[in-house]
């Protein structure tokens, strides 16, 4: 087997090959996903979808390096990560990959202002209290900068969530079932942010979803079927 | 920004925090427990560091019952006193006082500071006032209402006092002392007449000098001493005291560190609670790619902060504490003390950094371990940290703060030991009060019923809540026990109208005006006993010491002289154990009391040669009596057949009754009198039951933390289960349960806890308080029946208020708030 390398994807960010994970169980080893074939160009938007347990959240913590596969090689950010451990893992993520969760993640000690600060701070850029500000107006929370995420919607919430993953110019943004937990007007209002935002930032966007209607929005989806991929192209 | 400055920022937003504050608190009254006990030892030990040789007021001090004429030759300076005991009087107050009769040169060394008036700091003076005039304790002018300048009467003397004493040489041994100081002139005494044959006077000589010649000094000097004269060099004098003070401090120390120890409990509880509610942000700053390093520092930043934060407030609270526990064990000696110094706060800080270390290092451990992939699967657990491995460092941070607070190690494995089997007693009995709980839940019903079960289905948590609680309430109610019981069990076993007063010195002349005083006052007078000192000095002919082991040589029957007396009737309170009673024989015949006939290994027929003044006395004993020291009779360990001490020099002592109503009888006593001295019991009782209540007042001071580290175990225990409970009074609310039956499930719950502590705590107590009665006191046991009322009411209120606080708030969200939090 020829593990994927740049040579092989000039230009993608992230990439797998014969990628599988499996984890045990009381009958044996359970199959979550086998053999995904993968390869993501930089600037792409690809959807992860899937039915429940078809394995779609498991792919995008493996290729954004959260956890380790059974086999198969990972390429992210141009280093082949089966040869990172956790902590060269974690380094690697440093500043060059956001995130968006379902359940918004969002620090309920902190501020937005403090939650959008919070990766910038651990980037170590310098102007990192300008940037969170200027992120926190682009999501359209200026004014509601002091507030912590008790006092916020569930889409205000979200919309801070979103700050904090394009305010250090990641090259790679990861999404899990980022409007899974919003109602339908706010999940789509989420939408069109996420993607205005990864239009103009030139962002690569992966997502999971098992919302069709926030699938079509993606250049190509990559459908779970029990584990194994079935992908389209959209746009 | 740096992970440190991360996690300062991170602990500051989360100040608010309750795990953070718990464990603030705990480590708060840890520490203050331990920094109060740590502070005041190192004044006292300090205190008498300084001292120095000014603590004997010389290099070498020689004390002995009798004067000494011959010395070594030496070329060192010289001081000799004399000391005794004596009535003060002025008007109709009159006080026993301790009566120092000093030479111009005293003290050699250190100094004196006399005072024109009371409460000043005063001058360093000779201690020898002028003549006519005697320097007094500051208590002495109290007791006899009188000031400076006026006139006291000593024996057949007058003085006038000249001065207030405010500090002299040694005098924070003295603390306890019973009588007031009063320096007066050596050449003074003999007109005062106070002095009969028999009295106990013991002669100070104090030397001072260059290192050579008082080592060549005290060499030659040795092997003359008897064993009644001690030789005490200035080194071993600050030594035997702080030996004995070091050994109350350790103790101190110990009581200190449990509270320490249950606070390490609450803090562990909280530490842990800190960890689950902080894993997703441990899982949010890797995905954002801290690494476990970073995340280490910021953990560790934020713990040593804390840690930092709560022993320095800590120490603040010592600080205040211990100025207060100092006016309770040491109220004369306060203001002498030297301030505070700053190795106590080093001591302190370390042992909550470790109480801390010891008590998080899991949680951390785990923390730092937390997977990121958590940030997608909330379920997903931390890696377990090597168990071995936080469980050793935990385990040696603890074990290292024991071992610093015991010093050796055979006390700390006592502690640790006696820790372990209590700790394994309090489980045992909460599991069982648990199992009783049980019994009481199936025949309760509504929020009663309720809050049992919540108590028993949180079995962990109310065991550690129960025991912390018991352990609290049981260690404070056994020692307010101590000092009542065994106070009252001696008071109550005087007999009613037992002899009050002791008259000591009564010189042969005196007898018999003494007598129709007391007859014509109706007082009830014991028979009037001779009374001769003598040291006990052979058995069989072979020295006393030789004869017994080495452990029982240092008797006190053998360092001290004893009060011999003759007599042919057996006194009243005696009874005889083996032998005859001498009656009127008039042979060389002896009785000894049992008791030192035992610890002497002394038996019929031995004969016994005692030294009294330049006079050798051989007497055989021919009975053994048993002898009812609680009778207040005046008694005697050796009683001579008559005639055997005639040629001695004697003065009488009786003992009497005097009503509350009579006590004007006795001023009138010491004006006709003035040369004996009158011993009052209720007096001394009192005294003695004063310094019981300083020092037990002091250890409750300190059990005062225990309680309130109880009280952070029950708040850290229950708040982590406060999702849990949270949770539930949603469910309920949600299914219609009222906040008034929430809030009574709640209170049922804490409540029956506190009176199952209390209860616990009352049967501890009492099994304790019976084995001390008996094994070390003598006394009956008995029952208190007003413990088993007190201590569940304490636990109640206690555990009611600290349980309701922490967790009243859940009974007052509305169900879909807080669905909507838990969500």
């Amino acid at each position: 087997m020829t593990p994927p390398d740049s040579a092989q994807f000039p230009n993608a960010v992230v990439a797998a090959r014969a990628l599988s994970q499996q984890v045990p169980t009381a009958d044996g080893l359970l199959a979550i996903l086998s053999e995904v074939e993968l390869a993501v160009q930089a600037g792409e938007t690809l959807a992860i979808t899937g039915a429940s347990g078809s394995g779609k959240s498991t792919l995008l913590g493996l290729l954004a390096g959260l956890d380790q596969p059974s086999a198969g090689e990972i390429m992210l950010l141009g280093q082949r990560l089966g040869n990172l451990d956790e902590d060269a893992r974690a380094r690697l993520r440093a500043g060059r990959i956001g995130f968006v969760f379902q359940s918004f993640q969002l620090l309920p000690a902190l501020t937005a202002l403090e939650n959008v600060l919070l990766p910038l701070e651990l980037a170590g850029r310098a102007d990192a209290r300008e940037r969170a500000a200027h992120w926190l107006d682009r999501v359209g929370l200026a004014a509601r900068a002091g507030h912590t995420p008790r006092q916020l919607s569930g889409g205000e919430q979200q919309r801070v969530a979103i700050a904090r993953a394009f305010a250090t110019d990641p090259e790679i943004v990861f999404a899990d079932e980022p409007t899974g937990n919003l109602d339908a007007d706010t999940g789509a209002r989420i939408i069109d942010l996420l993607f205005e935002l990864n239009a103009s930032a030139r962002t690569t966007l992966i997502l999971v979803t098992h919302d069709d209607a926030l699938a079509s929005r993606c250049q190509r989806r990559l459908h779970l079927v029990a584990g194994r991929t079935h992908e389209t192209a959209l746009a | 920004m740096s992970f440190a400055r991360l996690g300062l920022w991170l602990l500051r937003r989360e100040r608010a925090s309750g795990e953070w504050r718990v464990l603030l608190l705990a480590l708060v009254i840890g520490v203050g427990s331990v920094s109060t006990t740590g502070f005041l030892g190192d004044r006292i030990k300090r205190a008498m560091s300084e001292q120095g040789a000014s603590f004997l007021g010389a290099d070498l001090l020689v004390t002995s019952p009798r004067p000494i004429d011959a010395w070594p030759a030496h070329s060192l300076r010289t001081s000799s006193a004399l000391e005794f005991a004596s009535m003060v009087s002025r008007g109709d107050a009159f006080q026993l006082a301790t009566l120092r009769a000093v030479d111009a040169a005293y003290p050699l060394r250190g100094e004196v500071r006399i005072a024109d008036r009371p409460f000043e700091a005063g001058t360093p003076r000779p201690a020898q006032p002028p003549p006519g005039a005697i320097h007094v304790d500051q208590e002495l002018l109290t007791l006899l209402n009188a000031e400076v300048g006026d006139t006291v009467q000593i024996g057949e003397s007058t003085f006038r006092i000249a001065g207030v004493v405010v500090e002299e040489p040694g005098q924070l041994g003295g603390v306890f002392g019973f009588a007031p100081r009063v320096f007066l002139r050596a050449d003074e005494i003999e007109a005062t007449r106070v002095l009969q044959p028999g009295s106990r006077l013991t002669w100070l000589y104090q030397f001072a000098g260059e290192p050579e010649p008082l080592s060549n000094f005290s060499a030659a000097l040795k092997p003359t001493l008897e064993t009644t004269q001690r030789l005490i060099g200035s080194r071993d004098g600050v030594e035997t005291l702080r030996g004995a003070f070091a050994n109350a401090d350790h103790y101190l120390q110990l009581t200190a560190l449990i509270s320490l120890l249950l606070s390490v409990a609450a803090i562990a509880i909280a530490a842990h609670r800190h960890a689950l509610r902080h894993y997703d942000q441990a899982a949010l700053l890797r995905c954002m790619g801290a690494t476990t390093a970073q995340l280490r520092v910021l953990y560790t930043v934020q713990l040593l902060v804390l840690g930092l934060l709560g022993s320095l407030a800590g120490v603040a609270i010592g600080a205040l504490t211990q100025q207060a526990l100092a006016g309770l064990i040491l109220p004369e000696a306060v203001t002498r003390l030297p301030s505070l110094g700053a190795a106590p706060v080093g001591v302190a800080v370390v042992s909550g950094l470790l109480a801390l270390a010891g008590a998080s290092l899991p949680a951390l451990m785990r923390l730092i371990r937390v997977p990121p992939l958590r940030v997608l699967r909330r379920d997903l657990p931390p890696l377990p940290a090597a168990a071995w491995l936080s469980a050793s460092v935990s385990g040696s941070a603890l074990l290292i703060l024991i071992a610093w607070y015991a010093g050796d190690a055979k006390l700390v494995a006592g502690f640790v030991g006696a820790l372990a089997a209590l700790v394994a007693v309090l489980v045992l009995l909460a599991r069982l009060a648990l199992v009783a709980g049980r019994g009481v839940q199936k025949i309760s019903y509504g929020p009663l019923r309720f809050g049992l079960a919540q108590m028993l289905r949180h079995r962990f948590d109310s065991t550690l809540q129960l025991g912390a609680f018991t352990l609290a309430l049981f260690l404070v109610a056994l020692l307010a026990l101590v000092r009542s019981d065994l106070v009252d069990g001696w008071r109550q076993q005087l007999p009613e109208n037992a002899p009050n007063h002791f008259l000591v010195n009564i010189a042969p002349h005196q007898q018999d005006a003494v007598a129709a005083y007391l007859a014509e006052h109706r007082l009830e007078a014991s028979e009037l006993y001779p009374m001769v000192r003598g040291r006990l000095v052979s058995k069989n002919g072979i020295p006393i010491a030789d004869t017994l082991p080495p452990e029982a040589r240092d008797s006190n029957t053998l360092r001290r002289e004893l009060n011999l007396t003759w007599t042919a009737t057996l006194p009243a309170n005696n009874a005889l154990l083996a032998g005859t009673w001498h009656g009127e024989r008039r042979g060389p015949e002896i009785s000894v009391e049992a008791g030192m006939a035992e610890r002497l290994n002394l038996a019929l027929g031995d004969t016994l040669g005692f030294e009294s003044g330049d006079q050798t006395i051989a007497a055989r004993i021919t009975s053994i009596r048993g002898v009812k020291w609680e009778s207040m009779q005046p008694n005697f360990f050796v009683i001579f057949a008559p005639g055997q001490l005639d040629t001695l020099p004697a003065s009488s002592i009786a003992s009497v009754y005097v009503p509350p109503d009579a006590a004007g009888v006795l001023a009138g006593f010491v004006k006709t009198f003035p040369g004996i001295t009158i011993l009052a019991l209720d007096k001394l009782i009192a005294n003695i039951e004063a310094v019981f209540a300083q020092i037990i007042g002091a250890i409750q001071l300190l059990l005062g933390f225990l309680l309130a580290a109880g009280m952070a175990v029950v708040v850290a225990t229950l708040l982590a289960s406060l999702d849990a409970r949270q949770q539930e009074a949603v469910l309920l609310r949600t299914l219609g349960a009222q906040r008034a039956y929430l809030a009574k499930g709640l209170w049922s719950e804490f409540i029956a806890l506190g009176v199952l502590a209390g209860l616990l705590a009352s049967v501890c107590a009492e099994v304790a308080m019976a084995l001390i009665a008996e094994r070390l006191f003598d006394l009956p046991p008995r029952l208190h029946p007003w413990l088993w009322l007190a201590l569940p009411t304490a636990g109640a209120l206690l555990v009611g208020m600290s349980g309701w606080l922490t967790t009243r708030h859940i009974t007052r969200v509305p169900p879909l708030q807080s669905i909507r939090a838990l969500g």
